[in-house]
């Protein structure tokens, strides 16, 4: 059965299926799940980070910056599309969407 | 002693008769027998007529069950006379330790007893003169002695006594509970 | 030195408690477990012993919290009854999944309704799917003989798994018994630590327990569980064996009393041990091949070894103190089951008693034997199952 699955026997598993390797999260490819695709317009993007902290997938990938004062800052560089699973949170989140005009981050149908 | 020696007590929820039980079987257990003592809980109400029972023995007890042909019937509570269950399986040399203020013949002829001896002692005075109020263990457990030598004598149970209500009581009450055995022991009387 | 007392089965259960130290005690009271705790928690007071006493809201909380605190690395205790112990349920199954050596005394109580507080087994025996060890005891003594081994058995690395140990409501917990307490260092020598398992509080080696497991997992870890089950049968003689060596009082997975040449057999589960002995030593004084069997280790279940140990009885009589609507009693059904393959299988039937307290008498003992005697002799077995005692036939 493993050998068809790739999955483990028994024997093989963590007593009462306890996970002792930390952030395995990496190892999911949940960009597999996607239907939605948000698209990030940085023309558009006021680097306010909140699609960073809601995205349960951890997939948007941060740069250093500065503001327009001059001040260190983080900003956002792309979205990792091997883990967004297109779940729609930063398209709602974004402040920038909210105020309707503009928008900085898009959601599209996924193209097959 | 015959394979297990019994004892039915009689009593009332909230008189303290379980504990009587269970502070005689370890006095007797100190004297380096085998014991059991064990509640027969029905509903917990205060007042409710309740039993409890002992078995010593030379070795060790098997059994759980009620006794049911008791060596020894202790009454706490007098009122419980004319109740049903008092003499129920009692033999002709049942002993019979009654807390009763009446004297032991008149206590005899209440229970309708014949040949078993009966053993009165006035548990619930001598509790009032030493605690001021109705706790007529000690005192029982007095006359048990006195009616009982052969299970336990009054020096053992003395000796063994103070041990038990050191543990659970502050001096000056394992004082007065050993004078309340020795009370009761003194003040039996018998028919 | 060993210490000789009378003392209660919530009492020595309690003391038992003590020795053992564990890290975390969480509990809701219920009678007739109720001393036990209090017991325990007047040890916690006057600091005699370390323990996070955490009273809780609910038995559902009580076994969730030592769920939590056994992942956290501690050695857990808590105790229970009946309904208690049916809060527990959803959580019983998390314990046993989750692989945590969470010690329980269930002191056996029946079920409502009608509402009833006296002894039986349909507490442990509704749990006996759990995944959880069980281990019964006739006595005080044996209730904490019993759980002095629980810690070694139920935390051995072969064995990981939560464990029960059952003794009788009132009838045990709440009677006096002259007993032998062991010796604190002696008996904490015997248990010896307790290793935390992937502890929750490692931060440096983070872990997750009570992850989802769906049909690509979840039947593994069923299959390891039964295999742990399996494993826990040669540890439990290993460390019956040990403590036989240590404390002189001998155990087995279960008690073959005067069974070796026994035609007639009872087979039974806790206190009514020492009444069926009572009376089977005066049948035996009367010429009657009369024995016993009873059961200690009900999970993992002997069922081969029973197999051997009725090999030589002609008719077997199982005694179960709970029942199962509409069918057999659990007890019974684990004995058919043992002697399916036996050649020649001896008469077998079921009687239910002591439901919510019933008394079992001597009296009764004496003519279960009878009755067994004469199905032998006619060949034949009247009421394959009926309850003793009840009114009404
Ligand atoms: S759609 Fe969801 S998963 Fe994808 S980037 Fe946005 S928040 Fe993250
Ligand atoms: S929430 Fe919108 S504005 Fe804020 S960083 Fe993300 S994309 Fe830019």
């Amino acid at each position: 059965m493993s050998e068809k699955y790739g999955l483990k026997n028994w024997q093989e598993l963590a007593l009462g299926g306890v996970i002792t390797d930390g952030g395995n999260a990496a190892d999911y490819e949940t960009g597999t799940w996607r239907t939605w695709r948000p698209l990030w317009r940085q023309e558009s993007c006021i680097n306010c980070l909140r699609c960073w902290v809601f995205c349960p997938e951890g997939a948007f990938v941060l740069k250093d910056g500065k503001t327009p004062a001059g001040k260190d800052r983080k900003e956002i560089k792309q979205i990792d599309y091997y883990y967004c699973r297109g779940c729609g949170l930063c398209v709602r989140e974004c402040p920038v969407n909210k105020k309707g005009k503009k928008k900085a981050i898009e959601f599209v149908r996924e193209e097959t | 002693m015959s394979k297990y020696f019994e004892v039915r007590w009689h009593g009332r929820g909230g008189q303290g008769t379980v504990t009587g039980a269970k502070s005689l079987a370890e006095a007797v257990q100190g004297t380096g027998k085998c014991v059991s003592a064990f509640p027969d809980y029905g509903p917990e109400r205060r007042g409710a007529p309740v039993r409890a029972f002992d078995r010593f023995s030379d070795s060790r007890i098997r059994i759980h069950t009620p006794v049911l042909s008791p060596d020894v019937v202790m009454i706490v509570d007098t009122t419980l006379i004319g109740g049903k269950g008092l003499v129920e399986g009692a033999g002709e040399s049942t002993i019979f330790v009654v807390n009763t203020e009446r004297n032991a013949a008149e206590t005899k002829e209440l229970l309708s007893l014949t040949t078993q001896p009966v053993y009165t002692v006035p548990a619930n005075s001598i509790s009032y003169r030493l605690f001021k109020r109705e706790i007529p263990n000690s005192a029982m457990m007095g006359a048990f002695a006195r009616a009982c030598p052969e299970v336990i004598s009054l020096e053992a149970l003395v000796a063994e006594a103070e041990k038990i209500f050191a543990h659970i009581l502050a001096a000056d009450l394992v004082g007065k509970n050993i004078e309340a055995i020795k009370c009761g022991y003194d003040e039996v009387q018998t028919a | 030195m060993p210490e000789t007392r009378a003392i209660t089965g919530n009492g020595a259960i309690a003391e038992a408690m003590r020795q053992i130290a564990p890290d975390v005690v969480a509990a809701f009271p219920i009678t007739p477990s109720t001393q036990i705790i209090e017991d325990f928690a007047g040890f916690v007071a006057d600091g005699k012993v370390d323990t996070e006493l955490i009273t809780v809201e609910s038995e559902h909380s009580a076994m969730s919290a030592c769920i939590g605190a056994s992942a956290a690395g501690g050695r857990v205790m808590t105790a229970t009854s009946a309904n208690g112990l049916a809060l527990m349920w959803e959580m019983l199954y998390v314990a046993a999944g989750m692989r945590q050596p969470i010690l329980v005394a269930v002191v056996n109580r029946a079920l409502s309704a009608p509402i009833n507080i006296h002894c039986d087994h349909g507490d442990s025996m509704g749990a006996r799917d759990a995944g959880w060890i069980q281990i019964y005891a006739e006595n005080n003594q044996q209730a904490y003989d019993n759980m002095i081994m629980a810690p070694a058995i139920a935390g051995h690395a072969d064995v990981r798994l939560p464990l029960m140990v059952c003794l009788d409501g009132f009838i045990i917990s709440h009677s006096i018994e002259t007993m032998q307490l062991e010796e604190d260092r002696q008996v904490q020598a015997f248990i010896g630590e307790h290793k935390a398992f992937h502890s929750l509080l490692d931060t440096a080696n983070p872990s997750s327990w009570g992850a989802l497991d769906l049909h690509d997992y979840y039947i593994e870890h069923k299959k390891a569980q039964q295999v742990a089950m399996a494993n826990a049968k040669p540890v439990i003689e290993e460390v019956s064996e040990r403590f036989g060596k240590e404390f002189g009082r001998r155990y087995e997975l279960f008690e073959s009393y005067r069974l070796d040449d026994a035609e007639r057999v009872v087979v039974a589960i806790n206190s009514v041990a020492g009444e069926l002995k009572e009376v089977i030593d005066e049948l035996r004084d009367e010429g009657e091949k009369v024995g016993l069997l009873k059961i200690r280790v009900f999970r993992p279940f002997p069922y081969a070894e029973i197999a051997a140990a009725l090999k030589n009885s002609k008719i077997v009589t199982v005694l179960d103190r709970s029942t199962s609507m509409g069918a057999y009693g659990p007890l019974f059904v684990e004995i058919c089951s043992s002697l399916y393959d036996a050649n020649p299988r001896p008469m077998l039937y079921s009687r239910t008693f002591g439901l919510g307290g019933r008394e079992l008498l001597l009296d009764d003992i004496r003519d279960l034997f009878e009755e067994s005697k004469r199905y032998l002799n006619e060949g034949k077995i009247e009421k394959t199952s009926d309850f003793l005692n009840v009114r009404g036939g």
